[in-house]
């Protein structure tokens, strides 16, 4: 690993001042559990010279409970999340998430903001410089992608555009199914709210350079939701999402008043599958409503040639989702 | 019978457990030799290219470097099978092959010296595939290997080594057979099976021409017989071995590695490590070999085997160490398990673009069984043999013959293994599970289970030499000279039982010296499962030699005959008067010590055997499988120690074994031929929070091998089951499944629900088969993927299913 400075900030306006001043030779750490891997493996093409630490800045770790609903700290270990009884009961699905990621060593050390903003798994992407050198994509600013016509069981079937890898954050699913938004802080001691599925582009984020993620701000769920998030993966710890899916269904009688249905590991974003959302409003969940939701949720895919698979998994999730979450 | 033993058999301690479990163990990487440097290795791009020009120039520069190697710089030892792999070369024929060499003061430094080297490359086309590399004009990696075809045998099992197997006639046993069934199946994942510690060495070289290497190996004896052919055999090869963590057969030969260490320590003056990172031992290190079946089998209605004919294809990457070894004793080892008269299987060995195949556990055997299996299934589903009483009607009998490494034949005299495979059979449940071929066992919604079962068996048992010294100090205490080391499976330990079992002394008093070749005499190690008899063996010679000469040496103390004399616990006594005893120290004096020889020479007339049930359970609508349990039954003769051989058989599952069939694979992009899962993440392993139910049945026939009656089953632990993974989803699916892994990519497809792309390997209907037979199930053709890339209805989906189900209902398969 190349060495790099190493500070900790004492507040968000420091640690955005000296990123904005670093600009893309800046890297920031939460928990370090996926940051400290890639530079390990040297998948950059400009190395960072400098590493800002969060940690060191006070209160950015605090579940609260307020007016509004839920806010997060940027912080906040993901260990800490599955266990909060507040979010347990209230927003489970998050809770949920935050369970599915890792281990429970690296859901002691991970942060919510780190598993928000983390890099993305492209295993041509995250290529070590150890075995001949990284690679260069398009998403490192090269010319193209060398994943496209490679292997891409993992890859995007939606809203891939140049790039095809897929956010591969848990928690970001259940947030965006939550209508989270994410908190932004900036140079000067700006702040800036935005949804949580926008959080994303298909090159990256859309945090500009001295800005940090700080809180998530999650709204009360209305009273007759059920929520149920499901993840699909190779082997059960340890593991990142094939294809996951939130579902957060708001309930009067047995008739689905709203929807929201999220698709996780199939885009660049947490994918709302809208068209899935529009069936379901007005008429009951059964095994007929949930199929038909199903198909309309993957009805926009467009995978490439190696991962047609995802397409039938991701529409049994959908299903199995959406009738474990009326069922419970 | 082990109760009579006051060791063997005991659930003792492993002499190394608390060290372990405490980390005070001290591995590779803890070693710290005076004036020690680190090595580090720059890595091609390419899968196959030439090297223009190198500039080092930049790297020497750098303070702290104090040695750069280049293939213009580097002496000329080799490696391989033949000796075509040079320490660098001037061509590289892998993504993440050896450019250059560094040794530096820090290992930061010497990663900072790989980036200032600079490469101009001439790209060259590569072969990925053992297709591409096989088809005519290829291009081509060696000179040596024309038209990418590595040359058959390897001398060290002599000139009749076994390249395949013939015998009898084939035309005359197919036109015997009820039904012949043709195919073609690989096993081609080409697994790692990760051992936790990466490779490495310490090189310390002595001009002019002697060189000691610290290994982490599972026999460091073998690396320096191995190392000393490699340096033309012109070098003074000292190897010292300690703990090594796991190698599952592939840390045997890092003789690439210790030949790059030496170089390095050569240029520099002083002692160099090398170690791999963990993305280089995933990616540069070794993998299994790609393993291909294009077969014909001819059977009877009972399950007799009347013709095996075929081709057997080897991919063994960008080269062979011991490629054509694993050959000769896949080959067989393919006869213990299929008996038949007519034999016409040939081998292919094929070198690719890739990093190479090495030695895994299974060596050959497990690679060919899981490809060949498949072709065998389909001849008993044809005529509805239950594959348990095939393997219990084929499996080697005593008195039956085979042709083994060697090319000669030899007459089987151990135990009938019918007892261990039905007593595995009720354990697992057998009968009450198998529905018949392509027939769940249960179904329930989306999900369907399925069973199978594989056999395997191994004749190494018994091979190569073994010698060991005892040394008997005054003090009541046993030294065992030997070259054993840990690797994880408890083999010292179990040597020391063994020796202070035939010594009568406490185990506390019974001690190993380091595996250091200038103190030991010759051992080839722990391969094979030869462990037990032939290691085993060599120790309890040189035990029982120590005893006889103190017992000699004490009939004139005791005035007896010594035949009439007797040992425990460090005192001599006389059989018939056990209460009148004298010390060893009075026999041996306070100044001196006693020395028992001993020698194990290869046998090849026994055979342990392993039979692994599984049964899984498939979700149609994502394709998962998942292991539900399994049953591994052998007979080991008599159990050494209890512990240590469960955690053999619980081993079955990783290092390249059961989970081969389920998720652990070698993903290789095919434009560049780089690897892309060299890390912890992207190479699927199974944690220990994901274990299936697991029972080991292990029966104890004392067999006639040494005075224990033991044999070794370890190494084969891993071998029988990914074919009966495959057979259990296959069943559990109704529809053959005929790669490795399982992916839920592959079995959606099996099902109809994605549209297919172009295959490799993959089990094809035989010309005889008849239209009825197993295995004609519709699958959607294969056209432009792209083109069927919108989404399947899950109402083709549930067809295909009712489609299967419909031809349950007939019966009749």
């Amino acid at each position: 690993m190349r060495s790099f400075g190493h500070v900790r900030a004492r507040s968000v306006a420091e640690a955005c001042a000296l990123l904005a001043e670093h600009a893309a030779r800046g890297r920031v750490n939460g928990g370090g559990t996926d940051l400290l891997g890639a530079l390990k493996d040297g998948i950059y093409p400009e190395p960072p010279d400098l590493v800002v630490d969060l940690k060191s800045i006070p209160g950015l770790d605090a579940i609260e409970e307020v007016d509004a609903g839920l806010r997060i700290g940027a912080l906040t270990r993901l260990a800490d999340i599955a266990r909060s009884g507040p979010i347990r009961s209230k927003w489970s699905i998050l809770a949920q998430a935050a369970h599915a990621v890792g281990s429970p060593q690296i859901r002691n050390m991970a942060t919510l903001g780190g598993n928000l903003c983390q890099e993305v798994r492209c295993w041509y992407y995250r290529y070590p410089a150890g075995l001949g050198g990284s690679i260069d994509c398009l998403r490192k600013g090269g010319p193209r992608c060398p994943a496209v016509k490679g292997d891409t069981r993992y890859h995007a079937i939606f809203e891939g555009r140049g790039c095809f890898a897929v956010c591969p954050s848990d928690a970001a699913v259940a947030l965006a199914a939550l209508d989270a938004s994410a908190v932004l802080g900036g140079p000067g001691g700006s702040c800036r709210e935005i949804a949580v599925q926008d959080l994303y582009t298909p090159l990256g984020t859309v945090l500009e350079p001295g800005e940090v993620l700080t809180a998530v701000s999650v709204p009360r769920t209305a009273g007759g939701s059920r929520s149920t998030f499901l993840k699909f993966t190779v082997r059960e710890p340890i593991d990142f999402a094939v294809v996951s899916v939130a579902v957060s269904i708001t309930f009067e009688e047995d008739l689905c008043t709203d929807a929201r249905v999220v698709l996780g590991a199939v885009g660049p974003r947490p994918y709302r599958a809208v068209e899935a959302e529009a069936c379901l409003r007005g008429r009951p969940i059964d095994e007929t409503a949930a199929a038909v939701a199903a198909e309309a949720a993957v009805a926009g895919a467009k995978p490439l040639r190696g991962n047609a698979h995802k397409v039938p998994l991701a529409r049994t999730l959908v299903r199995r989702a959406l009738l474990e979450a009326t069922e419970t | 019978m082990a109760s009579e033993y006051r060791h063997i058999g005991k659930a003792t301690e492993r002499a190394d457990a608390r060290d372990v479990v405490t980390g005070n163990v001290l591995y590779l990487s803890d070693l710290e030799v005076p004036r020690m440097l680190h090595g580090r290795v720059l890595r091609s791009p390419h899968a196959h290219a030439r090297i223009v020009s190198i500039d080092v120039s930049r790297a020497q520069a750098l303070p702290g470097v104090e040695a750069v190697l280049t293939h213009a710089d580097v002496p000329d030892w080799r490696v391989g099978t033949p000796r075509v792999v040079r320490v660098l070369d001037s061509t590289v024929r892998f993504a993440g092959d050896s450019v250059a060499l560094v040794a530096a003061v820090s290992e930061e430094t010497a990663a900072r010296a790989l980036e200032l080297i600079e490469v101009e490359y001439q790209l060259l086309p590569a072969v990925l595939t053992m297709d591409e590399a096989l088809a005519p004009g290829a291009p081509e990696l060696f000179p040596e290997a024309p038209g990418n075809v590595v040359s058959p045998g390897t001398p060290w099992f002599g000139p009749e080594c076994l390249t395949g197997v013939r015998m009898g006639d084939v035309a005359q046993g197919f036109a015997e057979a009820d039904a012949v069934a043709e195919g073609v199946c690989g096993y081609e994942s080409i697994p790692n099976p990760l051992p936790p510690e990466s490779p490495g060495v310490i090189a310390s070289w002595e001009e002019p021409n002697r060189v000691t290497f610290w290994v982490s190996s599972q026999a460091p004896y073998q690396d320096k017989v191995v190392l000393y052919y490699a340096f033309g055999r012109e070098v003074d090869v000292r190897t010292i071995g300690g703990p090594c963590g796991g190698s599952y057969g592939s840390k045997l030969m890092s003789v690439q590695l210790a030949l790059q260490a030496a170089a390095l320590s050569r240029a520099s003056g002083r002692p160099v490590r090398l170690v791999m990172s963990k993305e280089e031992h995933m990616a540069a290190f070794v993998l299994r070999i790609g393993s291909r079946v294009k077969g014909k089998v001819g059977m009877r209605r009972d399950g007799t085997v009347t013709a095996v004919s075929g081709e057997w294809l080897i991919d063994t990457g960008y080269y062979s160490m011991t490629t054509q070894a694993q050959v000769a004793v896949g080959c067989g080892e393919a006869q213990l398990v299929v008996r038949c008269p007519n034999w016409d299987l040939g081998s292919t060995i094929v070198c690719t673009n890739r990093t190479a195949s090495g030695i895994v556990r299974g060596f050959g055997g497990q690679e060919l069984k899981c490809a060949i299996l498949p072709v065998l299934s389909r001849a008993m589903a044809e005529l509805d043999v239950d594959p348990l009483d095939f393997f219990k009607k084929n499996y080697v009998k005593p008195g039956d013959g085979y042709f083994w490494r060697d090319g000669h034949w030899y007459t089987y005299r151990g135990i009938d293994y019918t007892a261990a495979m039905d007593a595995g059979a009720r354990a697992f449940g057998w009968k009450e599970h198998w529905r018949g071929w392509l027939q769940p066992t249960s179904v329930d919604g989306a999900v369907r289970t399925g069973v199978g079962v594989g056999v395997h068996g191994n004749v190494d048992i018994g091979e190569s030499v073994s010698e060991a010294w005892v040394r008997l100090d005054p003090d009541g205490r046993a030294v065992i000279y030997s070259a054993a080391t840990e690797h994880g499976t408890g083999q010292p330990s179990n040597i020391i039982k063994m020796v202070a079992e035939v010594l009568q002394v406490p185990l506390a008093m019974v001690s190993m010296t380091a595996a250091d070749s200038t103190v030991t005499p010759f051992e080839f190690g722990p391969v094979g499962s030869r462990g037990t008899w032939a290691m085993g063996g060599a120790a309890i010679a040189a035990a029982e030699d120590a005893r006889r000469k103190l017992l000699e040496r004490s009939a004139r103390t005791l005035d007896r005959d010594p035949s009439e004399l007797d040992t425990r616990d460090g005192l001599v006594f006389a059989v018939d008067s056990p209460d009148s005893t004298v010390r060893w120290n009075r026999i041996l004096g306070r100044e001196g010590s006693l020395v028992g020889t001993g020698r194990f020479d290869p046998d090849f007339t026994l055979a342990n055997c392993m039979m692994t049930f599984v049964e899984v359970a498939v979700d149609t609508e994502t394709g998962k499988v998942e292991l539900l349990r399994v049953v591994n039954a052998t007979d080991a003769g008599t159990i050494i120690d209890p512990p240590g051989l469960e955690n053999q058989l619980n081993g079955s599952l990783g290092s390249a074994g059961i989970d081969s069939a389920l998720f652990e694979e070698t993903v290789l992009d095919h434009a560049s031929g780089r690897v892309l899962n060299a890390n912890m993440i992207d190479y699927k392993w199974r944690t220990f929070a994901e274990l299936p139910e697991m029972t080991n049945v292990v029966l104890e026939t004392p067999v006639d091998s040494h005075r224990f009656g033991a044999i070794g089953v370890g190494e084969v632990a891993t071998a029988p089951g990914p074919s009966a993974v495959l057979m259990a989803a296959s069943n559990a699916l109704g529809a053959w499944m005929d790669e490795y892994p399982l992916t839920p990519e592959r079995v959606l497809r099996s099902l109809g629900n994605v549209p297919q792309r172009g295959r490799r390997g993959g089990v094809q209907e035989g010309a005889a088969g008849g239209a009825g037979a197993p295995g004609a199930t519709s699958r959607a053709v294969d056209t432009d993927a792209e083109a069927h890339s919108g989404p399947t209805a899950d109402a083709e989906a549930h067809s295909g299913l009712a489609d299967r189900a419909g031809r349950e209902g007939e019966g009749d398969l």
